[in-house]
């Protein structure tokens, strides 16, 4: 009963990783896999051997990283047929825009951040964030003439905030360029 | 394990990484397995003992390359069973991987066979 039951937990979490195949192609992978295991168990049986569904599920190895095998030509995609070959030059050309673009904006906003920092310990009169056109728009940076802008709304708590903020920016970016470095690689 | 197994182990891996899929072909040459039938077959061989995480995902990979076929069969009072076989496709395929293999083989061992220092003339 606690065999069934293991068995049944096992091609019950294999499914769910499963649900990227479309429904026939997933329940034929259950419907194998489960005969295979039942083969196995009589096989054990018919030898007189005791039977040990962790060691079969075992072979099978976690559930998760069995479905990735068996999902992989639809995460990573197939290849293009041949005769596509610009559409493959195009498609390379647009990620590696992505990623420079990408580098281009993360990095600077991020040193930007962190100038802008350093800025403010330095000349804290001329660097903040105000408010203008009745609350319209809001001015970021350092300025020549910060009273026509009237008070400035961050104060000294803006070197802490673009310190943060900078940092968290340069961190986002290089994850990213990651992810998108790895996805160019895999294809 | 020894250091001695350890290293056969790993060496093992490798060469099962680049021939698994010429393995599985040739155990299907001339036969119709299913897939438990397919697995104790290559156990029987000291480096082709897969695991069934390897065998299954591959002879779903093998038939939507088109090189295997695939039919569930039910024989008597048995359980009904998913049997494998070659298609042209696998035939023609199988015929040029393992002329390759044997061309592989042939240069290794000839390299094995001719330790330095003298140079090798083919």
């Amino acid at each position: 009963m606690q065999e069934r039951q293991e068995i049944h937990n096992y091609l019950k979490s294999l499914a769910k990783y499963l649900s990227r195949l479309d429904q026939q192609e997933a329940d034929e992978v259950l419907r194998e896999i489960e005969s295979h295991i039942y083969d196995v168990i009589d096989m054990q049986e018919e030898k007189g051997q005791l039977v040990n569904v962790a060691e079969i599920l075992r072979g099978f190895g976690p559930p998760r990283q069995l479905a990735e095998h068996y999902v992989a030509h639809i995460v990573d995609g197939t290849p293009l047929p041949p005769g596509f070959s610009a559409m493959d030059i195009v498609k390379r050309g647009a990620s590696k825009s992505l990623y420079w673009g990408s580098a281009i904006l993360g990095y600077s906003v991020g040193v930007s951040l962190i100038f802008l920092a350093f800025a403010k310990l330095m000349v804290p009169n001329l660097v903040g964030i105000w408010s203008s056109a009745n609350g319209n728009s809001l001015i970021v940076g350092m300025v020549e003439h910060p009273y026509q802008y009237g008070n400035e709304l961050a104060g000294m708590w803006l070197v802490p905030a673009a310190l943060v903020l900078g940092f968290l920016t340069l961190r986002l970016t290089y994850g990213v360029l990651h992810v998108l470095k790895n996805s160019m690689q895999r294809k | 394990m020894t250091e001695k197994q350890t290293l056969e182990t790993k060496w093992d891996i490798q060469i099962r990484k680049g021939t698994l899929e010429l393995v599985i072909l040739a155990a299907l040459n001339g036969r119709v397995l299913y897939g438990l039938e397919l697995l104790n077959l290559l156990h029987q061989f000291e480096t082709l003992k897969i695991t069934e995480g390897t065998l299954y995902p591959l002879l779903d990979r093998l038939k939507r390359d088109g090189v295997v076929s695939a039919k569930w069969q039910q024989e008597g009072e048995a359980r009904p069973r998913k049997y494998y076989k070659l298609t042209d496709a696998g035939h023609a395929k199988l015929t040029s991987v393992s002329q390759r293999w044997q061309q592989a083989t042939a240069d290794i061992n000839h390299l094995l066979s001719h330790p330095g220092p003298d140079g090798i003339k083919k």
